[in-house]
């Protein structure tokens, strides 16, 4: 647990970084600070670490007060991770990685040792043991950096804005990757971003400050983007956070309908039958393994000669599918809108069709669930 | 005369080139007289030159290390040996005199101090260029401030000290010859005495020839241990980057390259 109380750091001309900070950060959770450019954010992740003293008020790790150690001790036991991964380049990535074990008196062999289990687990090559970090991407770099903070398994780890200086492919891959990591190893963690999409991917808490360092929010994600305290939390988390709400309900409840999936060996009229029974404009046909092959319309139906299989039919495209049982109600949305049938197709967990859900549908269903 | 060289057809070019290596055979050593001829010279001009470059890396080092870590220090320090550079050689070689009369110290006291001028800006460049995401990098980790500066920020800094290296070595092998005019001075003797008291021109271009083929041999050997020293910046992409930019770096650090070769020329010509 680590706890901010009052504490301030305000610079000799004047500059207030973070004016008066009241925050517990939990054990084992994974906390976000956010907020624009000169809100005391990354002063206050400094704070953490003795990288920054408070010039008033106090920060405790477990009850203890941290200027009781001595800064370089402390932060042997904190990961940290910075952006652009802040790699040395002259040495190489498993070096990189053994960096706080020798500093810690390790012997080099087990350092090493540590440092080849960890570049597995961030996901790198052992092959990329004996480089040099310019000969990496910048996704490698960011992974080296992580495998670096984790290195002689510290309970705390900081992460200063880490993804934001790689592309966006890269950026939400390495999210991914630190989300599985954390469900692995359950490491009190505190990131900071000025991405409120970031925060709500991988915060179970979530701090927004707002300009001249003060706190003006902290709540889970599901609350923050629900119930916005004032004015500036609303600006900040964005005009589409109704939308982005939706990823915390589940896809699960949706009913969804079956009759109008049509295998590609069915005839033309059978389909046709089904869809002028109540006025339904498109049918998905899939495969004899249920895997979609796309839509087909009413009119389409209509023009089409009787005795014909679906599938020799001109199909369109059926976008992408969502998973009935894992994704949430914004990847089932997002589906339907960029469906050319407007209509959505949820899967099982091996790309089967469950069955299908309209615009109308899903609309009814978000409003129940924001009620 | 150096001038029938250019008067004359490609013959007589040719004998002008035999007659100066001939001469240069001829009196490359004397086995009775182990004082007397150019070997002798040469291995004196390799002493003054490597031991006054030795010292200056040895004294610039520390000293760059200090003026990084405390920036306040920097501006006076500089000046300070700015202004020992602008007092000419030669006077600084008299000036020695009374104190280490004909030793070798009276020309590797002041060359050691110039390459000290010529090093230090880039000592505390090339700990200043460290990104500052590996500087931070380092702190977080646990670094203390001596072992980050030992251990991060110096081998980070090589490139740009070695370059340094290169334009003070290549000043400091040509500035050698001027303490001739001491009594030492290696190579540059064969040239003051043999060559120009004596009206007689073989002596000369042998003696610029051994300069320029001992400052290039030094370069030579600069790059290759930069080369072993920095096996981070060689295989693809930044590394040539790096280096372009260390360069460039070493010449913005120390004036224009032409000024540091030029300064032997102009304390001769002040003599």
């Amino acid at each position: 647990m680590i706890t901010f109380e009052g504490a301030a750091k305000i610079y000799p001309d004047g500059t207030v970084a973070v004016a008066h900070l009241d925050l517990t950060v939990e054990t084992g959770k994974t906390t976000v600070f956010v907020g624009p450019s000169g809100s005391g954010k990354t002063t206050s992740l400094r704070m953490i670490n003795r990288m920054v003293e408070p010039t008033d008020g106090t920060v405790r790790i477990d009850g203890a007060d941290i200027r009781g150690r001595n800064p370089a001790q402390l932060r042997r036991a904190i990961g940290y991770v910075i952006q652009q991964a802040g790699l040395f380049p002259h040495r190489t990535v498993l070096d990189n990685i053994a960096t706080v074990p020798l500093l810690l008196g390790w012997r080099r062999r087990r350092a090493r040792a540590r440092a080849a289990e960890l570049m597995e687990l961030v996901g790198l090559e052992p092959a990329q043991a004996k480089r040099y970090p310019h000969q990496l991407s910048g996704g490698q770099q960011q992974r080296v950096g992580v495998a670096r903070a984790l290195a002689a398994d510290p309970p705390i780890l900081l992460m200063d804005e880490p993804f934001s200086a790689v592309d966006p492919v890269v950026r939400t891959s390495l999210q991914d990757e630190l989300i599985r990591l954390q469900q692995e190893l359950h490491k009190t963690v505190v990131f900071v971003t000025h991405d409120i999409d970031e925060a709500v991917r991988l915060g179970d808490r979530i701090a927004v400050f707002r300009p001249g360092g003060e706190l003006a929010q902290y709540d889970s994600p599901e609350r923050l983007l629900a119930e916005p305290v004032d004015a500036f939390v609303e600006s900040f988390i964005g005009y589409d956070r109704g939308v982005r709400r939706l990823s915390f309900f589940p896809a699960r409840g949706l009913s969804l309908r079956e009759d109008v999936v049509f295998d590609d060996e069915d005839r033309v009229e059978r389909a046709r039958s089904v869809v002028a029974g109540d006025g339904e404009p498109w049918a998905l046909v899939v495969d004899s393994a249920r895997i979609p092959q796309g839509w087909v319309s009413a009119a389409q139906l209509d023009r089409a000669p009787a005795g014909v299989p679906l599938g020799s039919l001109e199909l369109a495209p059926y976008g992408h599918t969502f998973d009935v049982g894992t994704d949430s109600l914004r990847a089932a949305l997002d589906a339907a809108v960029l469906s050319p049938a407007g209509r959505a197709v949820g899967v099982d967990d091996e790309g089967r069709v469950v069955g299908v859900v309209s615009q109308d549908d899903l609309g009814a269903a978000i409003w129940s669930v924001s009620e | 005369m150096i001038a029938a060289v250019g008067g004359g057809g490609l013959s007589e070019a040719w004998d002008w080139v035999v007659g100066v290596t001939d001469w240069g055979v001829r009196n490359w050593s004397y086995p009775d007289e182990p004082n007397r001829g150019i070997r002798p010279k040469l291995v004196e001009h390799v002493r003054l030159a490597y031991v006054s470059i030795l010292i200056g890396l040895v004294t610039a080092l520390p000293l760059g290390l200090a003026c990084a870590r405390w920036g306040r220090l920097y501006p006076p320090v500089l000046t300070g040996v700015n202004v020992l550079y602008a007092v000419p050689s030669i006077a600084l070689f008299f000036l020695m005199l009374p104190y280490t009369g004909f030793s070798d110290w009276t020309a590797i006291v002041p060359l050691s101090l110039y390459t000290l001028v010529i090093l230090l800006p880039n000592v505390v460049d090339g700990l200043r260029q460290v990104p500052d995401h590996v500087r931070q990098a380092a702190v977080a980790m646990g670094f203390g401030p001596l072992r980050r500066l030992v251990t991060v920020e110096m081998p980070v800094a090589v490139p740009v000290i070695i370059a340094g290296l290169r334009v003070a070595s290549v000043a400091t092998i040509s500035m050698v010859s001027v303490a001739s005019l001491v009594g030492l001075g290696g190579l540059g003797q064969i040239i003051l005495s043999d060559g120009f008291r004596r009206q007689f021109d073989a002596p000369i271009v042998v003696g610029i020839v051994l300069v320029v083929l001992l400052a290039f041999v030094t370069d030579a050997l600069l790059v290759i241990a930069q080369y072993l020293l920095t096996p981070w910046t060689r295989g693809n992409g930044g590394a040539k980057e790096r280096r372009r930019r260390s360069r460039r770096r070493a010449v913005v650090a120390t004036g224009t390259p032409a000024a540091a070769s030029q300064r032997p020329t102009r304390a001769t010509a002040g003599e």
